[in-house]
């Protein structure tokens, strides 16, 4: 299967592997045949369970992030404000992460990945949680972020996916099918949804 | 962004760790820093003292407290590298949702952190033993240094065929903690070996470590020599351990990443 570049949003009941998708395209879990194959960059795939070190601040995550990709010191100070102004953790941000709200850390993650130009932004789940002004905040700092680079979105939130998405991908019973309109995708998951009934 | 380099990302990723270590052994107390380089340094003391008030000033044509840190900061070293090595991968886990972290990585740098506070503990012995005038002066000061490189090599590929067989078998973990506990007083860390009884020493130079401890005392001090260093037997254990590491690492470290 050869995807397009441009938007995908991933849908899919729970269990059928739409974590494992981004994961795999995050390079950190490996298909059992066949191959992955692009020329882009992904990020870090952003979910949930964030790859976080729980006992230091987020400030140093933010840090030691900064130096895992090479950033010189003079963007790693800016990289730390823009999270800073972005997660609005307050006296959070300087608090170790196992005290954090899973909000919160979706937050933080999400202001990081933000900071960095990839080709490609994985999103799993993490702008479901979180308020509501952040999650306009959020929604707002990535329809900005889509004019330079692309997203692989995970989500539940038809409405999400269909404003931030034009092509879908639907994860069912170990395949992946391919639609070239995001609402295609969606309309075929509600079929599935209301067969499951 | 562009794909990079793949030794400026290896270097990024041990720079990123490196520093997270260092950050945090020293921001856990206001003491932290202090206690992690006195403490080895107190331990030395401790046992002088003891030496030397149980069995007097002994008859060795060497400085013991000199021999003793010597042994004892390498031993040290060894201990270090491999303590770490157990459960470290678990330890990481967090980190390799970001794929530029593989799990070698964290026992890479998990031994440079060590091979660093070693360096910092072996410049405060040295600082002292000029300072208050002990028996300072260095036989074969190239051969320690050899030594000490392989005793390094040696210490890496052993933590990390701890570090795999731990992650999926938790007893090897247990197991070893059990054997390195006693380990110290079978190194030669406290005697060298020509002070023990022929028998004794067939049974100590089955311990890798004896012959280490060996390399590195006896190409120190002029009273002391090298003779009962096997460099062959000490080789395989270490091409041995090595192999069987990279073996292993090679075939699982996808599922470690994934696991």
């Amino acid at each position: 299967m050869t995807l397009p570049d441009g938007n995908i949003g991933i849908l899919g009941r729970n269990g059928m592997g739409k974590t494992t998708l981004i994961r795999m395209l995050g390079r950190i879990e490996f298909p059992q045949k066949g191959r992955i194959a692009s020329a882009q960059t992904f990020s870090w795939p952003l979910s949930l369970s964030a790859g976080f070190i729980a006992t230091m601040n987020g400030r140093s995550n933010v840090k030691f992030v900064c130096r895992l990709y090479g950033k010189s010191d003079k963007e790693t100070e800016d990289i730390i404000e823009f999270v800073k102004d972005f997660a609005e953790l307050g006296d959070y941000y300087t608090m170790p992460i196992n005290t954090y709200s899973s909000g919160m850390r979706a937050r933080l993650n999400f202001g990081l990945s933000l900071a960095f130009d990839f080709d490609y932004l994985l999103i799993d789940e993490t702008l479901s949680v979180g308020d509501a002004s952040f999650r306009n905040k959020a929604k707002e700092m990535l329809q900005k972020k889509i004019e330079q680079s692309q997203i692989l979105l995970v989500s539940h939130d038809m409405k999400t996916l269909k404003d931030l998405c034009h092509i879908g991908l639907l994860v069912h019973e170990g395949e992946l099918h391919y639609f070239d309109h995001i609402d295609d995708a969606v309309k075929a998951y509600e079929e599935i949804n209301k067969k499951a009934k | 962004m562009h794909q990079r380099n793949y030794m400026f990302v290896f270097f990024s990723v041990q720079k990123a760790l490196f520093l997270r270590e260092m950050n945090s052994k020293f921001s856990t107390s206001r003491l932290g820093v202090f206690w992690t380089f006195f403490q080895p340094f107190m331990q030395v003391v401790a046992f002088v003292l003891i030496k030397m008030f149980i069995f007097g000033r002994g008859d060795e044509h060497f400085d013991y407290a000199v021999f003793l840190a010597l042994n004892f900061t390498a031993f040290n070293m060894f201990n270090g590298i491999l303590g770490k090595s157990i459960g470290a991968f678990k330890a990481n886990k967090a980190l390799f949702n970001y794929k530029q972290v593989k799990p070698i990585d964290a026992i890479i740098a998990g031994s440079l952190v060590e091979i660093f506070m070693t360096g910092i503990v072996y410049s405060m012995f040295l600082f002292v033993g000029y300072y208050f005038d002990f028996g300072m002066e260095g036989k074969n000061i190239l051969m320690v240094g050899i030594g000490l490189v392989w005793l390094i090599v040696f210490s890496f590929s052993f933590a990390l065929v701890v570090a795999i067989g731990d992650t999926f078998y938790k007893s090897i973990g247990k197991i070893v903690k059990i054997f390195t506990f006693g380990l110290m007083i079978f190194s030669a860390v406290f005697y060298p070996v020509a002070s023990i009884p022929p028998e004794g020493q067939a049974i100590l130079l089955y311990n890798p470590l004896v012959h280490f401890m060996e390399i590195i005392h006896g190409s120190y001090f002029h009273a002391l020599d090298t003779r009962y260093v096997d460099y062959t037997y000490i080789a395989i254990w270490t091409i041995t351990l090595l192999y069987i590491g990279m073996w292993l690492y090679q075939r699982l470290e996808k599922k470690i990443i994934s696991g």
